[in-house]
């Protein structure tokens, strides 16, 4: 446990996870903001944009941290992963550039009354794009076909273009999809907090089944990585994610917003921490280890001392500002 | 253009970029925070107007800057994931700490730019205090990597291996100190000088309010003091420079005989076929004197490195002369204003002061951005100085030029958008006072 090299992959972990919570629900508000329907839709659109706006920066940063952290104490799983995923990342960012600068022409552009409506368009694209490259490119380091001789890219896509690695890219949509409206229940009232309700109960059923077909495809196109999964203790953390989801469900049906809200959290927490514990001991599955692709010790120690200095400003840091904005989002925006 | 060309012009143009909207990061913060000083301090609401008027640029800017960064992270291992697998056991920890900063900085700009109405005004002064520090701590922290790349240490090279690494050694390496002064001092100057450009504009077109006379006053204040300080940190920094990084500071110069009392090479055009730089003006034994404290030292030339190891001085002169002009076009303006300061006891409204102000309004930037060429293209062919040449390091994927070009539109697209939004906005403001809300 106090293994440099492991305290750092369940930093990375833990980052990627902040990353799937925060920022994912950031993304989900982007993406029902596209699918917002019915009586109520411009009143939905309104609430997300707004709950989103004072916090999608801090939620971006978790992204630049997982990096960070990569090519920190995993050197070589960085050079590697960037070099046989160039085509999915070089996409997200695409997807991510945009959505930024869309969110932020939108927000200050409808301050002045100017909105218009192709940043609103380049918005909801970008936030449908942005989590299907992420989990189309996650998931290719579990599926067992990229194979890496120092820093030399394979020739065939396939590697990263298969048909888990698609439904790891559509299961990275659904979690974004299934936390900004579990997110949105406690924030809201009335009628449109019934909308978020019904949302949140799609998204859930969705991203059950979603997760649900992975298990069979992985048997057949990511035949390691299935067999990880199932053979130890990473069913655990399935089985966790399953009760979670289900409990999840039976919340929102019985409007306990707070508690679903939670359990939501956890759900993508046992779902994502199932997957790391069967990528473990890898960073690419098959083909290279954590402990291979980590820095030097001495690295390792100064990023892992570094951390809890970082930590002390950061959280209370953090906890102001999501406090602050609690409660119902407000169009109180700059002036 | 090959795909080494293409990486390198993504790398240069994404910096580039992200340069102007990472430099506003770090100065817009500081005039925030002195006009919301002012404001609680002097009891004044018009402060507090100025520092919120600047709320809607600095959040499109920052956001951008973010953005920008990102992709910039991205591209380090999308471009150079071998010099990353070597550098990152080095130069990690430097973007460690510059995370946390960067993360404080969009925590406390977002308390602030949206806490209006849910924060006090003296708590949201206070926020602006952790705003500035964190800012200019990411920028310190951010270039010790850069600096790393000029100076390289903290490690042992063992049969082509770096081994014996020492993280801290090589975050406080030798090019450090004097890049995190100046850079960060040449931040305040190019937000400084930039925001005054725009207030001295708005007078220039009658709208003499004493919120733009003030606005005027506060950055202009900002960008005229740190002046001084980025000249002397700019001095330390050739010193340096004619100690550690001689090739660069020789290309710099545009020096490319070795010799004794070496004269200072303003301008002109160098000729590395004939090693003689055409239509300059020498001023007999100032390099010598500027470079090691004596008028008729040794300072060595490009000739004193092996071939085809050293920058092009063809690009790397013009760019440092560029970046000295800048200040003197900006001390000039600067010193023209506050001398009629001075002299009316009221802010200026005289057309060539005014008008000076605005053409030194972009010369902050731009002495940042030809300083940031300086030291990229003075360490050239290095990607690290003296171990792994650029060519070396540079991805082994194809369709470089490809990405280039996505990349250059994304850029169009955004600045389009940025100048659109902000130039719109100026037409709003003219109608009268500040407006509050939209």
């Amino acid at each position: 446990m106090a293994d440099p090299v492991t305290l750092a992959s369940i930093i990375l972990v833990a980052g990627l996870l902040m990353y799937a919570l925060f920022g994912g629900a950031d993304f989900g508000g982007g993406i029902w903001t596209a699918l917002a329907f019915g009586p109520r839709a411009r009143e939905q659109r309104e609430a997300l944009f707004n709950a989103i706006g004072p916090v999608w920066e801090t939620n971006h940063v978790w992204l630049i941290f997982v990096v960070v952290t990569l090519f920190t104490a995993f050197p070589a799983g960085f050079g590697n992963l960037f070099v046989v995923l160039m085509t999915p990342l070089v996409l997200a960012l695409v997807g991510i550039n945009f959505r930024g600068a869309a969110f932020a022409f939108r927000h200050f552009g409808r301050e002045s009354k100017r909105e218009t409506p192709l940043s609103a368009r380049v918005f909801e694209i970008a936030s449908v794009l942005t989590p299907f490259t992420l989990g189309l490119a996650v998931s290719a380091a579990a599926a067992g076909r990229i194979v890496i001789a120092g820093c030399i890219p394979t020739e065939n896509v396939s590697a990263w273009l298969n048909p888990f690695t698609i439904l790891g890219g559509v299961v990275g949509m659904a979690i974004c999809a299934y936390l900004a409206p579990v997110y949105m229940t406690v924030r809201v009232t009335g009628k449109l907090q019934e909308d978020f309700r019904k949302e949140s109960l799609a998204a859930g059923l969705a991203l059950g089944i979603l997760t649900s077909l992975m298990i069979p495809l992985a048997h057949y196109q990511a035949p390691l990585f299935a067999k990880r999964l199932f053979n130890s203790w990473p069913m655990l953390f399935v089985m966790l994610a399953v009760l979670a989801g289900i409990v999840t469900e039976t919340l929102l049906w019985l409007r306990r917003y707070f508690w679903a809200q939670l359990l939501a959290g956890a759900t993508i927490v046992f779902t994502m921490a199932g997957f790391a514990a069967a990528l473990h001991p890898d960073i690419l599955i098959g083909q290279l280890t954590l402990r291979a692709a980590a820095a030097p010790y001495p690295t390792l120690v100064a990023f892992l001392a570094v951390l809890p200095i970082g930590a002390l400003i950061l959280v209370p840091s953090l906890f102001y500002l999501y406090w602050t904005f609690r409660g119902e989002p407000s169009s109180d925006l700059p002036p | 253009m090959d795909d080494l060309l293409a990486a390198r012009a993504l790398m240069g143009v994404s910096l580039a970029f992200h340069i102007v909207y990472a430099t506003i990061g770090i100065g817009l913060p500081l005039l925030l925070m002195l006009a919301e000083g002012l404001s609680l301090k002097t009891g004044e609401e018009e402060w507090h107007e100025i520092a919120r008027s600047w709320i809607r640029p600095a959040g499109v800017l920052f956001a951008i800057g973010a953005v920008s960064g990102t992709i910039l992270s991205f591209e380090l291992g999308l471009l150079w994931p071998k010099f990353m697998v070597f550098a990152g056991p080095m130069v990690g920890l430097a973007f460690s700490m510059e995370g946390f900063a960067f993360f404080t900085e969009a925590i406390f700009l977002a308390l602030y730019s949206y806490g209006e109405r849910r924060l006090s005004r003296r708590a949201q002064f206070l926020c602006t205090i952790p705003l500035v520090l964190a800012s200019a701590i990411s920028a310190v922290f951010v270039i010790s990597a850069n600096g790393w790349m000029n100076t390289p240490g903290g490690f042992r090279m063992v049969n082509g291996v770096a081994s014996d690494i020492r993280p801290l050694i090589a975050f406080a390496n030798q090019a450090w100190p004097h890049q995190a002064v100046h850079g960060t001092f040449a931040a305040y100057v190019a937000t400084g000088f930039a925001v005054a450009g725009f207030y001295a504009a708005d007078l220039l077109r009658g709208r003499k309010t004493s919120q733009v006379k003030r606005a005027l006053t506060l950055s202009l204040a900002v960008g005229t003091l740190s002046l001084p300080l980025m000249l002397m940190s700019g001095d330390w920094a050739a010193e340096a420079l004619a100690e550690n990084q001689k090739a660069k500071l020789a290309a710099a110069e545009a020096h490319f005989k070795t010799v004794a009392a070496a004269p200072l090479i303003i301008g002109g055009w160098p000729d590395p076929e004939t090693g003689t730089v055409r239509y300059a003006i020498k001023i007999p034994k100032l390099l010598s004197y500027l470079a090691n404290g004596d008028a008729n030292s040794v300072v060595q030339g490009l000739d004193a490195f092996p071939q085809g190891s050293t920058p092009d001085p063809r690009i790397v002169h013009p760019f440092f002369d560029l970046m000295v002009g800048s200040f003197f076009i900006m001390a000039a303006a600067a010193g023209w204003f506050w001398w009629l300061r001075w002299r009316q006891k009221e802010v200026t409204l005289k057309r060539g002061a005014l008008v000076l102000v605005i053409i030194a309004a972009p010369f902050g930037m731009i002495a940042l951005e030809s300083g940031w060429m300086v030291t990229e293209f003075g360490r050239q062919p290095w990607i690290i100085q003296g171990y792994l040449r650029t060519s070396e390091a540079v991805t082994p994927n194809g369709g470089l030029l490809l990405i280039f070009a996505t990349f250059l539109f994304v850029y169009l697209a955004l600045s389009v958008g940025i100048l659109k939004l902000l130039l719109r906005r100026q037409g709003r403001v003219e109608g009268g006072k500040e407006v509050l809300h939209g």
